[in-house]
Order: C-alpha cells, then sequence, then structure tokens
C-alpha cells in the first residue's frame, strides 16, 4: 500500500525496492545510524550486534529456503557450519576475503543440493527430516575426515581476517566488516522477490503442481531454493569462522538451528522484513535480559545468579509465546499495518 | 627551627597516614560461568568457591598487601560466540589482570586471544591432551584427566600386583572425552606390562541403556571401567554392570563423578567405584579450606566437589597474585606480571592449605609439569569416602 498521489509511470520505476524519496531518505538515515553506532557502543554491544549480522545473514537464506519455496529446513546451522570450516580451510591457504567468502558460499550450496535432491519427492515433515539427516551428519562427516582436513574433533584455528592490509580483529572493525554484509545480503534477498526466480519460488511454495502447470521447473527451483539459501548460510559461515577464531563442530549444533528457524517464525517467514525483525527482537531480547541479569548479580547479588539467569530465561521464553500468541503472523505483520497506518494517516481507512 | 618544622611535617604525615591509610590497589580477576547453559545447576556452588576464597584472602591477606581483588563474573553460557562476543568487553571494562576459565569453550575461544591481551586464564577443570601446546597464557589446576586416571590405575596396579585390564565406556561426540581415552592408551602403550586398554565401547553422550556394551567388553575381562565422560554414562553403566550381575569398579572423574552420579543412582549400586581428581577430595578430614568457605560464603551454592575445585582454583590465581605483588609492586600487577609470577615460581602444598599438591609450571604445558598427583574418592558402604590420605603419583605420560 502507497500513500495516496504516489503513481509510476514506468514498470521500472515501480519495480524499485525504495519507491518513495521519503522512503530513500529512511533508510539512508538508517544506514547512517549503522555507521555511527560504534561511536556510542562499547565492545560488548558491538560483539552482539556482529553476532547479530551473522545471524540476519543465515536467517535471510532460511527465509528463501523456507519463506520463499516453503521448503522446511532444520539444518541451517550445519549449513552455517559447512561455511565455517570452508573458511577456516581456505583462509589457511592465504586467499584473500574477497575470494574466501564466495568460495565459502558456493562450497556450501554444493553441499546443501545433496540435501535437496530427496525435496523432489518428499514435503512438509518428511522434508524436515531429510534436512535433519543434513544436521546429524554434519558432524559425523567431520569426525570421519582424516584429521589434517578439517581437525576432527579438536576443530581448526581461523587464520585472522585481513581486509585491505588491515588486520580486522577488535569489535568496532568485525562490526564494520559484517555490517557491509548484511547490507548486501539483504538487499540481495529484497531483490529476489522481484526477479523471476522469486516469483518461481513463490510459485511452488503456494502450489508446485499449479507452478509446474505453468512452466515452472519445480525440481530444479526447489533445489536452487536449497542451494540460494545456503550460499547466504556460507557468509554466515565465514563471518563465524573469523569472529570466533576457532571452529569445531559444537559450535554448529540443531540448538542453532532450531533459534534459527525460531527468528524467522517470530519475524515472519515470508518478507524479508520478517528475517530482520525476528533477529533483531530475539538478539536484543535475549542479550538484552541477560546484560540485566549480569548487571544485577555483578550489582548487588553477586551469588544469586542461578535464580537471576533463571528468571531471564523464563522470560525470554514468555516474550516469544506472547508475540506469537498476538501475531502469528509474524512481526513483519505488524511492521505492515503500522507502516499503513502511518502513510494513510490522517485518514484511518483505505 | 628548619629541624622542628621538618619533625613536625614528618609526624603530620605519619598521624594523617594513620587516620587515612592509602587506599589498596583493587585488580579485577574475571570468571566465566554458566548460569544458563548445560552446567547452570551446578554454578552457583562453582561461582561461590571462587567468591569466598576471595573473600577471605581480601580480608586475610590483601589488606596487609594493600591489595584488593574484585571477582567479575561474567555469563557465557558455555558457548564459544557468546565467549568470542563477551571478551572484547571484559578486557575494556574490566581489565583483568587473570581469567578464572571454565571448560573448554574457554579454552578453544580465547586461548590464541590470551597470549595477545597479556591476560593469563587459569581454570579448574581437568586439561586435554587437545591443547597440549607450549608458549600458551592458558593454564589449568589440574594436569590431563588421563594424567589423573594414571595416577588411579597406577595405585589398583600395585595393589593388584599384575597388568591393570581396563575398559573405557565413552563417547565420540566430544573431543576431550576421545583425548582422555587416547591419553589412557598412551599410559598402556608407555607401560605395556603393567596397564592394557581392553577395549573401549563408544555410546552416545546420554545413553539410556548400555549393557549390551558391557556385556561386549565383559569378553575381554576388565578389572575396572574407566567412565570418563557424562555422568549419564556412569549411571547406564553402573545399571549395566547390576543388570548383569558383575562387581567392576567404575573410574569416574570430578565433573561426572561419585557424587553427581549419586543424583541418579543409588549409592550402594556404585559401591567400591572411584572418581579421581587432582585436588584435594570436598569431604578429606583437615581441610582448612572447607573452613574457609563455610565461614566466607555468601549467599547461593553450598560446598562440595565442585565448590571445593573453584575454590582451590581462586586460590591459586591469588597465590599468583602475592607472587606478583611481591615482584613488581602492589600497585603495578598486570596480566603479564601475573603470568611471569605463575612461570616463575613453585607453590607449595602448605601455602595452598592441602587442597592442592606443590604445582610448578612453565611454558611447556598449559598444566602442572613434575611430579604430577591426585586424590579420590571411593564409594563404601554406600557412602562417598576419601581413599586414603595421600597423593597419589601419575606415572609419566608423554604427549600423545
Amino acid at each position: 500500500m502507497l500513500p495516496t498521489g504516489v503513481n509510476f509511470a514506468t514498470y521500472a520505476g515501480e519495480a524499485r525496492l525504495l519507491k518513495t524519496a521519503r522512503s530513500r531518505v529512511l533508510l539512508a538515515l538508517l544506514l547512517a545510524a549503522l555507521l555511527a553506532a560504534p561511536l556510542a557502543s562499547g565492545p560488548y554491544v558491538l560483539g552482539v550486534a556482529v553476532q547479530g549480522f551473522i545471524a540476519l545473514i543465515a536467517v535471510l537464506g532460511l527465509h528463501v529456503t523456507v519463506g520463499m519455496a516453503g521448503q522446511i529446513n532444520i539444518a541451517q546451522s550445519a549449513f552455517v557450519g559447512v561455511g565455517a570450516f570452508a573458511t577456516a580451510k581456505l583462509s589457511g591457504y592465504g586467499l584473500p576475503f574477497w575470494v574466501v567468502v564466495p568460495l565459502a558460499a558456493i562450497v556450501t550450496g554444493m553441499v546443501s543440493v545433496l540435501f535437496a535432491l530427496p525435496a523432489a519427492r518428499v514435503k512438509g515433515f518428511y522434508l524436515a527430516l531429510t534436512t535433519l539427516a543434513a544436521q546429524v551428519l554434519f558432524p559425523i562427516v567431520i569426525l570421519g575426515l582424516p584429521t589434517e582436513w578439517l581437525g576432527g574433533l579438536v576443530g581448526m584455528p581461523v587464520e585472522p581476517l585481513v581486509v585491505g592490509g588491515f588486520t580486522i580483529s577488535s569489535p568496532r572493525q568485525f562490526y564494520y566488516f559484517t555490517l557491509v554484509l548484511a547490507v548486501v545480503m539483504t538487499a540481495a534477498a529484497f531483490n529476489l522477490h522481484r526477479s523471476g526466480f522469486g516469483r518461481a519460488l513463490k510459485a511452488v511454495r503456494d502450489n508446485d503442481v499449479a507452478a509446474q502447470v505453468m512452466g515452472v521447473d519445480v525440481l530444479r527451483t526447489k533445489i536452487y531454493a536449497f542451494f540460494v539459501g545456503s550460499l547466504f548460510a556460507g557468509v554466515a559461515g565465514a563471518c563465524t569462522a573469523w569472529f570466533l577464531q576457532f571452529v569445531t563442530i559444537e559450535s554448529f549444533t540443531l540448538f542453532a538451528s532450531i533459534w534459527y528457524l525460531g527468528m524467522l517464525i517470530v519475524g515472519g517467514a515470508h518478507s524479508p522484513i520478517g528475517a530482520i525483525l525476528g533477529v533483531l527482537f530475539i538478539t536484543v531480547f535475549q542479550e538484552g535480559l541477560h546484560e540485566v541479569g549480569t548487571m544485577i548479580m555483578r550489582s548487588n547479588a553477586r551469588e544469586a545468579g542461578g535464580a537471576i539467569f533463571a528468571a531471564t530465561n523464563i522470560a525470554l521464553g514468555a516474550s516469544i509465546l506472547l508475540v506469537l500468541i498476538f501475531e502469528p503472523r509474524g512481526l513483519a505483520h505488524r511492521w505492515t499495518v503500522l507502516k499503513n497506518t502511518i502513510q494513510l494517516w490522517p485518514f484511518p481507512h483505505r | 627551627m628548619k629541624s622542628v618544622i621538618k619533625q613536625s611535617l614528618a609526624a603530620a604525615a605519619i598521624v594523617v597516614a594513620g587516620v587515612f591509610p592509602a587506599k589498596a590497589a583493587e585488580y579485577v580477576m574475571s570468571a566465566s560461568a554458566d548460569y544458563s547453559g548445560p552446567f547452570a545447576d551446578v554454578m552457583p556452588s562453582a561461582m561461590s568457591g571462587i567468591q569466598a576464597v576471595t573473600n577471605w584472602w581480601n580480608k586475610e591477606v590483601g589488606k596487609g598487601l594493600g591489595v584488593k581483588v574484585d571477582i567479575k563474573i561474567s555469563d557465557m553460557r558455555y558457548d564459544a560466540a557468546v565467549i568470542a562476543r563477551t571478551w572484547p568487553s571484559i578486557l575494556s571494562r574490566d581489565n583483568p589482570i587473570m581469567h578464572l576459565g571454565f571448560g573448554s569453550p574457554d579454552l578453544t575461544t580465547l586461548m590464541k586471544r590470551l597470549p595477545t591481551d597479556k591476560v593469563p586464564m587459569l581454570i579448574g577443570t581437568a586439561m586435554v591432551g587437545l591443547v597440549w601446546q607450549p608458549k600458551g597464557w592458558h593454564f589449568s589446576i589440574r594436569p590431563t584427566y588421563s594424567h589423573e586416571f594414571a595416577a588411579l590405575f597406577s595405585k589398583m596396579q600395585k595393589d593388584k600386583g599384575s597388568k591393570l585390564l581396563i575398559g573405557a565406556v565413552s563417547t565420540q561426540t566430544a573431543a576431550g572425552f576421545v583425548d582422555q581415552v587416547k591419553g589412557v592408551e598412551k599410559l598402556a602403550a608407555t607401560y605395556p606390562d603393567r596397564f592394557e586398554v581392553v577395549d573401549t565401547q563408544w555410546v552416545a553422550a546420554s545413553p539410556v541403556t548400555v549393557t549390551s556394551n558391557i556385556r561386549a567388553m565383559m569378553e575381554k575381562k576388565p578389572d575396572v571401567i574407566l567412565v570418563g565422560g557424562t555422568t549419564a554414562q556412569v549411571i547406564a553403566t553402573a545399571s549395566a554392570l547390576e543388570d548383569l550381575k558383575l562387581n567392576i569398579p567404575i573410574v569416574s572423574s570430578s565433573h561426572n563423578g561419585l557424587s553427581e552420579a549419586a543424583k541418579g543412582i543409588d549409592l550402594a549400586k556404585l559401591n567400591g567405584s572411584y572418581s579421581v581428581f587432582s585436588f584435594a577430595p570436598d569431604n578429606q578430614k583437615d581441610l582448612p579450606l572447607r573452613e574457609i568457605y563455610q565461614a566466607n560464603k555468601d549467599k547461593d551454592g553450598q560446598w562440595g566437589l565442585i565448590a571445593d575445585q573453584s575454590a582451590a582454583q581462586a586460590l591459586l590465581a591469588l597465590r599468583v597474585l602475592e607472587r606478583a605483588v611481591a615482584k613488581v609492586g602492589a600497585d603495578k600487577v598486570t596480566g603479564e606480571a601475573m603470568y611471569d609470577a605463575l612461570l616463575a615460581n613453585t607453590f607449595t602444598e602448605k601455602e595452598l592449605l592441602g587442597a592442592l599438591p606443590a604445582l610448578k609450571f612453565n611454558d611447556t604445558a598449559p598444566f602442572p609439569i613434575g611430579d604430577i598427583k591426585a586424590k579420590a574418592q571411593i564409594v563404601k558402604d554406600g557412602k562417598i569416602v576419601p581413599l586414603g590420605d595421600a597423593w597419589m603419583d601419575a606415572p609419566a605420560l608423554e604427549k600423545w
């Protein structure tokens, strides 16, 4: 829904991501705020932001596979792990980051194709089980490979990230690095929606028989959905590897996959805005409660950490439940309603 | 006249110094906790051990040195990602002179950063051979799990008089647990006339039953079953032995030891089984650390093996601080001074209040070097009791 008076003379104008001058100004302001944020933030907040950007990239990938194509994937953390191990290995060869990131993404995408093949025959819960197999197989394969390949049980150290001759090591440097990647991947996710491929994904999601009748190659589209979603996971894995400086299978668990899926569901699966809002909501709430718990523990209840952090976990769970009860379509729907209300103001009705 | 003024000024200075004593130099030791992860249930006791000993030290030792230590606890959730993002803020906000770590996520995430950040880390859990690397700034108050097991196996072998046959139950999904078995295999390879690992059964981390595994193991007739992994594995192994009507001792560590297993199984079923670790058992008689804990603990937590271990961890850290103060002065202690003090000194059993054996560190290993010792607990008549008063010597082990 656009404000009254906004119309387009060309298709290109209507197809723009940012259709009005106001939206372009608001985005510019948001980017400026994100660029300026480190000036007013401590290293902990920047660390949380880095983790948030990494999670956003992974959840955007999940949005492509699950939200756009309707292919359930509960192995996104394993795919992030593939990207992380690929990055650890490739950076060990001295390759620059601009080679490592795309290569890690492509390797991850290729691996995901193996688990996308069953999507040709199964749907829904059955497909969920095949992706669960990917999550379960991930550590088994790493452990089964010769230790000198990917470190086996021990894991692998990661060479420091070097960009333009500068070693990226401080939280502020990581913030800017992951911010740039998050912005690029977010733009890519938005762009997918207005591409022919994006429309094919949504056609398959809505009715794959009808999509096939219309000429969409359903099998290929489903495989591409996993491939593209895992490209995002690969980029997130690369960032994770450089941020942690050491990769082990213990960092890429089923639990993490479920968190990614939870972020997408809370935010709203069908829109990149949902991925952004889901990551923002869960990260801010989880870390906010955690920080409050830490502050209380450090101030006057030093020894009562057990009770404090149990309470923060209960509060986090309750907040997620409340969001799902009162806005089951995800925060993205609430965002759309709010945006429309503002755009149509002072008129209450469309 | 001049001398009168001088004397008056000097006297005034003494009076002022007496009325307004110099402010103690304050240092932070940061500590990793896991209040919202897999070890949340034991964390109040673990942190209370650190805090109680620090409270005591500040009153009894620090005051005299003009030094006060503040423990800053951070909940790391036993998660490498949380540690990676929290550590920079600990450095900038707390400026710690030493970090009291907890478990393998701290090790893998921080061991490459610590030498650059110039902050040594001391952990209370036993080491693993995986991170047995020189020139690190990560240390444990304890040797590797395998060293600790070796000390008990050595005693058992001497008591038996012939080769000790060891069976092992572990899991392949945790690097540290596999490493324990590899270390014991190294022990058997180093002393083939004394030890033999006859069988290893790889099971799930939380198995429902291991009866078929134990039945298969029994064909090799082990004298003892090593279960160094999880408490669930200890309980499953004890149940399997009961099902099979067998009476073979189980050897566990501190994290999965007798007191932990007792929460899930009748201790009578563990009669004759052991926990082994390189610090004094919590129920050892004449353990001053226990009295210090009881007199100085704040709110949460209770005395037990976990509090005992973390109290010993804090005690060593504070003894290192004493040596650093002696070397560089009360107001000039840095992480680097702590690192130097840790490596340059021997810490006697007496100054460690009998909670730890005499310890000496160098930069070749992340754990105490020289004569490695351990103590154990055993279940007798359904009760956990110390296995003697003396430290058991661990046979020398090369890196595996």
